[in-house]
């Protein structure tokens, strides 16, 4: 992860303020920075999203193809996730600079959704055994400001959400094969259900207490974050500890129902959000990469 | 993604026959009160007995070997051994590296000799759980190398290689603040499995239950000093049943730490001269 020198002067000021509740940028320990998201900026995908937190940025693209499921679950079709850390955000991801960071965050993402109801799955067969859609999430990171984990898991909840799946369906033809008859109308689509995507919240040790989403000095002061993924429910899909410190029990049971509650707080506000923008339909003034 | 192109694996079409033997065990219900295929109980912390030696390689400078009903696990250490970087800004203390292998024949289903992404994860993590236990601003400017290779896989794969690597780091002479142990635990609805045999971890994906808390987790955990190094889970779990899980496996930590300490120190007496007599 690209990383900023702090010197012990800067570290101790950033450790007794967060004893008192009170960061260097005025936030709490437990409010987010500024949060900007905009869906379907990327034409040429089924599903897109840009998601800029501070001064992070990521960009997730989602399409659609028909593939083969996987043999052990032929009713499913399944997601592929891959993480590309772009040489602009940061000099160090040059050439194949970037690509470790990438593997751990796309296994991380493997993690996150390996269970039965982050997204339903079945709902992506088209022919049990034989076809079934395969969705290839992709995500870019643009700008690197620390807190990469909770900025991709929002990109991807609303890219998921406004993927645009088209419908269907099969048809036999005169040998008796099955043939995959593509619906006239482009309007035609399917859309997933992501009310119970998670999303990940990054709470990084700083001193005795935990901050959610720290910048890069922040994240320079503390030796060890723990990556929890929590769904609306509040139910924890993935629990990771990173980092080259430890942490005592006590403190990783605090932490952990710290992130649960900002992690359910974090969907209500942004299923509201993405279906408002949802409504504004073709009225929607485009931001861009530019706004 | 690499691929192998030394070796002939067969037309594309062909599959493993293991998916087809598959679907008669799952038909097989697991009920909740059944006991564990090896006789252990539910519910309880009944982890497998482990038979560990040290010393085993002797090129290697400290080496540990670990068996835990069928997982076997074989690890070695070498360094401190000069950095081969020399462009590292941080000199100061010294740099682990660790590598973990599957072998070709450890799972079911025959696996590649190229690192997947899988092993790389599983290397990233004994590597966040092993760096809180070793002193490595005693050695600065140098790397210490781990690689822990499988040689059987039958469940709870990262949790034995966690403590067989700090068993060869000790075995090493690498300075510690204390043994890193391992343990891992699967949570079905209400009970949970600790130490976990391979079909115990991946049947549960053919079960139907409905309902949630199925997940696994594995912790790493330093015993004197109360510290937990690696956490990581997966599935979907409640926060008090992960906060259980974890407690759980705690306990199972502190069971294993009188055998792994007595095996070290058979080790060391082992190595020690003859005393004159």
């Amino acid at each position: 992860m690209a990383t900023v020198q702090v010197s012990e002067a800067e570290k101790v000021y950033i450790l007794h303020g967060v004893r008192d509740d009170l960061r260097v940028d005025g936030r709490g320990c437990e409010d987010y920075r500024h949060m900007e998201i905009e869906t379907d900026v990327v034409s040429n995908t089924d599903g897109s999203a840009k998601v800029s937190l501070g001064h992070t940025d990521v960009l997730v693209g989602v399409k659609a193809e028909i593939g083969k499921p996987r043999p052990m679950v032929p009713h499913e079709g399944y997601l592929e996730f891959f993480v590309d850390c772009s040489a602009n955000a940061t000099p160090e991801f040059e050439g194949r600079g970037g690509d470790e960071l990438g593997v751990e965050l796309s296994n991380t993402l493997y993690k996150v959704f390996n269970n039965r109801s982050s997204i339903d799955l079945k709902s992506l067969c088209i022919s049990p055994g034989e076809h079934c859609w395969v969705l290839y999430v992709d995500v870019l990171l643009l700008q690197c400001d620390g807190n990469l984990f909770d900025a991709i898991s929002v990109a991807i909840k609303a890219a998921l959400f406004n993927t645009k799946i088209p419908k269907v369906h099969l048809s036999e033809n005169e040998e008796g094969g099955k043939e995959i008859e593509l619906s006239d109308d482009p309007y035609d689509c399917m859309r997933l259900n992501v009310e119970n995507v998670p999303c990940i919240v990054t709470l990084c040790k700083v001193g005795y207490r935990h901050v959610v989403d720290a910048t890069l000095q922040e994240k320079a002061c503390s030796v060890a974050s723990l990556i929890i993924s929590v769904t609306h429910k509040g139910t924890i899909t993935c629990v990771r500890k990173v980092g080259g410190g430890s942490l005592d029990p006590e403190s990783i049971f605090e932490t952990t129902e710290t992130g649960k509650r900002v992690g359910k707080a974090l969907h209500a506000p942004l299923m509201e959000l993405l279906q408002k923008e949802e409504n504004l339909g073709k009225k929607r003034p485009k931001v861009g990469f530019l706004g | 993604m690499p691929v192998d192109t030394k070796r002939v694996r067969g037309p594309e079409v062909s599959q493993s026959p293991s998916l087809f033997l598959c679907k008669t065990a799952a038909n097989k219900s697991f009920t909740q009160k059944d006991a564990r295929v090896d006789g252990r109980q539910r519910g309880q912390v009944d982890v497998r007995s482990v038979f560990v030696r040290c010393g085993l390689i002797s090129q290697a400078k400290g080496s540990a070997y670990i068996e835990a009903g069928n997982t076997k696990l074989i690890c070695c250490v070498y360094g401190p051994r000069e950095m081969e970087r020399k462009d590292e800004t941080d000199m100061k203390s010294g740099r682990l590296m660790t590598d973990m292998r599957f072998a070709p024949f450890s799972c079911r289903e025959r696996g590649s000799w190229i690192q997947g992404s899988d092993e790389k994860d599983l290397s990233l993590m004994l590597l966040e759980s092993l760096r809180p236990g070793v002193c490595l601003h005693k050695y600065p400017r140098s790397q210490i190398e781990v690689n822990v290779m499988v040689l059987e896989n039958d469940g709870s794969v990262l949790a034995h290689a966690v403590t067989c690597a700090s068993m060869a780091l000790a075995d090493a002479g690498i300075e510690m603040y204390d043994l890193v142990l391992g343990c891992s635990i699967r949570q079905e609805s209400a009970t949970y499995l600790i130490d976990p045999t391979y079909l115990e971890e991946n049947g549960c994906n053919l079960a139907s239950g409905s309902g949630d808390n199925f997940g696994s987790l594995t912790v790493a955990f330093l015993p004197s000093l109360n510290q937990i190094s690696g956490l990581q889970s997966d599935g979907e779990m409640g926060e008090d049943i992960l906060t259980g899980g974890v407690r759980t496996c705690i306990e199972g930590c502190f069971k294993l730490y009188p055998v792994i300490q007595q095996a070290l120190t058979k080790a060391v007496r082992r190595k020690a001269p003859p005393s004159e007599s």
